[in-house]
């Protein structure tokens, strides 16, 4: 417990007696340490150390390491933050350090991608804190998940709380990349450095994710919102998948259509939150772990054929399927995970959302909610016509004539072949993590 | 003996060991392949001889796969759950014997052989998985796990148009696979197993099959409103409808066979259409009983429509392959219109029909690909008098085209002349299928006489002649007639002793109107 009286913090010690227990909280109650944020932080530090791994043969800069570091710090942060100014600060730290490394490839293209990302990502910012201001003149309080906000906001029912919630949850759509906030992903995503797109997509879009869950759940006032907050999800959640997947259709950059892939992960991972129940808010927990092995997975085998010679185009992976089977056969499983088929987790994941939508559903009678489910699963169609260009080019075309063998180290081969065996065998035994994630409780 | 996961899981070893063997030594993989392909023939009469007919489900082995805590509502229960009877059991030993002959077929492969017998196993252990599963989540893992070896099968080792024709696979496929995991999850949460608490949610098909373990008030309550559960039978019923395929969700067949090399083509045919007639039997039918009596004229019509149009079709095809797929649609139709029929006679001639239908269209897809092996040309217009120099070969020829066309004598003849039976019979006995339907179906058995007669005069028959000329027109070889011979046999022997065949669909079909009238939904409308 520690109380230095600068910043924010310190306008606001009058009201420390009054907000929730003390025992939960550490710096000042602007953390806490529960199974929800280690759920996350162990999330968080997977990421980075996968790609701190990947990116050990290139010869890093240390700048390099510390930034990788700086965005797990920030987003563990993010995952523990019960405090308006530390979700601000560390939300910083995270998008500070996402832009220098988006230019890190320190030529023309990417110094575009990483200015794009900085433009977008302070009006992002701007809209948080003018949203917080809002929401501290309402309320009289920046610590979120207390019960002296949500009573304080449900007294109040002001129209402003909504534009407020709007204005804070624009931000953090924006770091999930959900439309309409995605417009910087393709451009970040086809000219940073692979592997720290890899990082990019995975550790601070989970981050952007949890501190969704936690915000949307104090915004829900436990039901007493005056806006039904499932609908906005879920319009946002079909919003993301529909564009995200239709416009990956017509990609030919890999990265690119990645990146559009992404924005309906982001969607996908919205799904779950949609319910507002338990169980959905459980299965997104499932999804984001399992999108993280996938994500990375299907990043870092990219990263190895991108090692050997740049392949702008999904045309240029024509018949490497033969030259180098074992990252290609990664690059499959990780893209039929994302799919969502069997038997990757990606299927076991996707199963549990869509159980917990027909559920929430069911019990509700939104018909928002049945659509989600429904969109959701056609759409799972559609993305495997994108998802299969790269295994199509890889092993339906044939090899050209002259193509040396595709030289990959030893441990990077390991690599791979450990992340596809923890998502079959994540399939094959969903349990493993169900478990522990069933610990978390929320207090909805 | 857990004799069935040594029928799944004997393919998915031989694969393991196919993928440690360094691919140089290309002649190791098909005697592998072949190897568990006849391991696997004895375990399937192995198990035949502990299999008796009147017991219902039996051999059955239960594990408990995915057991997961969720909260709120409830618990996530998913088995390893199998077990044959009379309607898995014959299309069991079909698959063991098609996948032997298949695997023979492959011989001829020379593109990486590695990688197509491991495909070829996996899709092995992935089609009796489908039969054998009677969790649903295990039955959709099977059922999507044939996809992807399916897609590289035909997408590498396929004809000039192959990847188009992959594509258009997978994605229709995975289409109606969609629609089946749509109704999976609800049925799923509808469903929760006797004597246990509100929370536990199963997967269990036997459970969903009985209307009184709908959980009070869920979606597809079977006592309720109703609608969402002819939604539900839709869905489901066009989830299968695409596999089998019925018209109008046929096109993805034409392309996928024409392209698909021989040996696949044959597995297509022979056993893949077959998961969409096993489906609709073994999901949707038994689950929804009110939706099969409230669609019957739908499901009897889009079946007597495949009839028709897969036979036009086939009399308009250039290509010999296209024909004989075009007739798989339209064979495929009459077991929709036998199961439509709700009637004992109705339900065993579809299964008959299936089985027999195994048997000969892999027949007429290798005699399609022992010309082809030869010549690399499938135009029928191209070819006259083939009698003269392949008198075996034409003989096999007439055997298969008789047998399809339903002649006496073969199996064709006895599925169809039951299916018949049942449909004329259910306009009198519960009034599901109008009268002009069965009447309109025969005019099928006729286009069908048409277009295979017409075939045989055209390529078979006149003056010897062939428009592009590669190699010597060799009759069989011995490896062909290892793979012709059998087949015909089978295709002989269901026709003249049906009770070889019926004595295991009989009591099958007789439990499952059984259990329709135990619901009174037999009763006329």
């Amino acid at each position: 417990m520690v109380c230095n009286g600068h910043g924010p913090a310190n306008s606001l010690r009058f009201y420390y007696p009054y907000l929730a227990p003390k025992a939960s909280g550490n710096f000042c109650r602007h953390t806490t340490v529960d199974d929800f944020s280690a759920f996350f932080r162990l999330l968080f530090l997977t990421g980075g150390f996968l790609t701190l791994f990947i990116s050990l043969q290139k010869e890093s800069a240390t700048e390099y390491v510390i930034l990788i570091q700086a965005i797990v710090l920030g987003s563990c942060l993010l995952a523990m933050s019960m405090h308006f100014a530390t979700v601000l600060v560390s939300l910083e730290l995270v998008s500070l350090s996402g832009y220098v490394l988006a230019g890190f490839a320190f030529n023309k293209q990417s110094s575009e991608g990483s200015m794009k990302y900085f433009l977008m990502g302070t009006v992002a910012t701007a809209c948080l804190v003018y949203g917080v201001s809002l929401i501290y003149g309402i309320s009289g309080t920046l610590y979120f998940s207390t019960t002296q906000f949500v009573d304080a906001l449900i007294a109040s029912s002001s129209a402003l709380i909504l534009i407020a919630a709007v204005l804070i949850l624009a931000a953090l759509l924006f770091k999930i990349s959900a439309v309409p906030f995605h417009l910087w992903a393709p451009d970040v995503y086809q000219s940073s450095p692979t592997p720290v797109v890899a990082f990019l997509s995975v550790v601070p879009k989970l981050a952007g994710i949890a501190l969704f869950i936690k915000i949307v759940l104090a915004f829900n006032l436990f039901g007493q919102a005056a806006i039904d907050w499932r609908m906005v999800i879920a319009a946002f959640s079909i919003t993301s998948i529909v564009v995200g997947n239709l416009s990956a259709l017509a990609q030919t950059n890999p990265k690119r259509m990645l990146a559009y892939s992404s924005i309906a992960q982001a969607g996908f991972l919205m799904a779950g939150v949609a319910t507002l129940d338990l169980a959905g808010i459980r299965a997104t927990l499932l999804y984001a772990a399992v999108f993280l092995l996938m994500n990375l997975l299907t990043f870092t085998a990219l990263y190895f054929f991108e090692k050997w010679k740049p392949l702008p185009a999904m045309s240029d992976f024509a018949g490497l399927g033969r030259v180098a089977f074992i990252p290609s056969l990664a690059l499959v499983i990780g893209l039929i995970a994302l799919t969502g088929l069997p038997p990757t987790a990606g299927f076991t994941a996707k199963l549990l959302v869509f159980s917990s939508l027909w559920n929430a559903w069911a019990d509700s009678g939104l018909t928002l909610i049945l659509i989600l489910f429904i969109v959701g699963l056609i759409n799972t169609v559609i993305a495997l016509y994108f998802y299969l260009k790269i295994p199509y080019y890889l092993f339906l075309k044939e090899t050209p004539a002259g193509t040396a063998s595709i030289k990959i180290s030893i441990t990077g081969n390991l690599l791979l072949l450990i992340l596809v065996v923890v998502i079959i065998w994540l399939f094959l035994n969903p349990g493993l993590l169900m478990g522990w994630i069933n610990r978390i409780t929320f207090v909805l | 003996m857990p004799y069935l996961s040594l029928l799944i899981f004997v393919p998915v070893l031989a694969a393991l060991i196919a993928l440690v063997i360094p691919t140089r030594y290309t002649r190791a993989f098909p005697w592998l392949t072949l190897a568990a392909t006849v391991l696997q023939l004895f375990i399937f009469i192995a198990m035949a001889t502990h299999f008796n007919p009147a017991d219902g489900l039996q051999l059955s082995e239960k594990k408990s796969w995915i057991s997961v805590s969720l909260s709120n509502w409830g618990h996530l229960q998913a088995d390893y759950f199998v077990a044959v009877d009379g309607l898995s059991f014959p299309l069991v030993g079909l698959s063991v014997v098609i996948m032997l002959i298949a695997t023979i077929s492959s011989w001829s492969v020379s593109k990486s052989r590695k990688g197509y017998f491991i495909l070829l196993l996996i899709l092995n252990a992935a089609i009796i998985g489908s039969f054998c599963a009677l969790d649903f989540l295990l039955f959709y893992v099977f059922f999507e796990f044939m996809l992807l070896p399916m897609f590289f099968l035909i997408g590498i080792w396929g004809g000039p148009k192959r990847e188009y024709a992959s594509i258009k696979f997978f994605l229709y496929t995975l289409l109606g696979s969609i629609f089946i995991l749509i109704v999976m999850v609800g049925l799923y949460l509808s469903v929760q197993p006797p004597e246990s608490s509100n929370q536990v949610h199963t997967f269990n098909v036997l459970h969903m099959q009985n209307q009184e373990n709908f959980i009070p008030g869920s979606v597809l309550d079977a006592t309720g409103s109703g609608t969402w559960r002819l939604w539900a039978f839709a869905i489901l019923f066009i989830g299968f409808a695409i596999k089998l395929p019925a018209v109008p969700f046929h096109t993805w067949l034409p392309d996928a066979h024409v392209e698909a090399p021989t040996a696949i083509s044959v597995i297509l045919a022979a056993l893949l259409l077959k998961i969409g007639g096993y489906g609709i039997l073994r999901f949707v039918y038994p689950v929804f009983p009110d939706g099969a009596v409230y669609f019957s004229d739908w499901v009897a019509g889009i079946g007597v429509v495949s009839i028709i149009y897969g036979a036009l079709n086939a009399l308009a095809s250039k290509d010999l392959k296209r024909l004989i797929a075009y007739s798989s649609v339209s064979h495929m139709g009459f077991v929709l219109l036998g199961i439509a029929s709700a009637t004992t006679e109705g339900i065993a001639g579809a299964v008959y029909q299936m089985v027999s239908h195994g048997i000969i269209s892999a027949m007429l897809f290798l005699i399609a690909g022992v010309l082809y092996d030869r010549t690399n040309d499938r135009l029928i217009e191209n070819y006259s008098g083939l009698a003269l120099p392949m008198k075996h070969y034409t003989a096999f020829v007439l055997i298969a085209f008789f047998a399809s066309l339903g002649l006496p004598g073969f199996s064709g003849f006895i599925g169809e002349v039951l299916i018949f039976f049942g449909a004329f019979q259910s306009h009198t006995l519960n009034n599901l299928v109008p009268f002009w339907m069965p009447l309109v179906a025969t005019l099928g058995l006729l286009l069908g006489a048409g277009y295979y007669l017409w075939t045989i005069q055209r390529m078979f028959f006149g003056p010897f002649a062939i428009k592009t000329m590669h190699t010597e027109l060799n009759d069989l070889t011995p490896r062909e007639y290892s793979m012709l011979l059998p087949l015909a046999i089978l295709a002989f022997l269901f026709g003249i002793l049906p009770q070889l065949l019926l004595n295991y669909i009989n009591p099958f079909a007789e439990n499952f109107i059984g259990l329709w009238f135990s619901l009174g939904l037999n009763a006329n409308p």
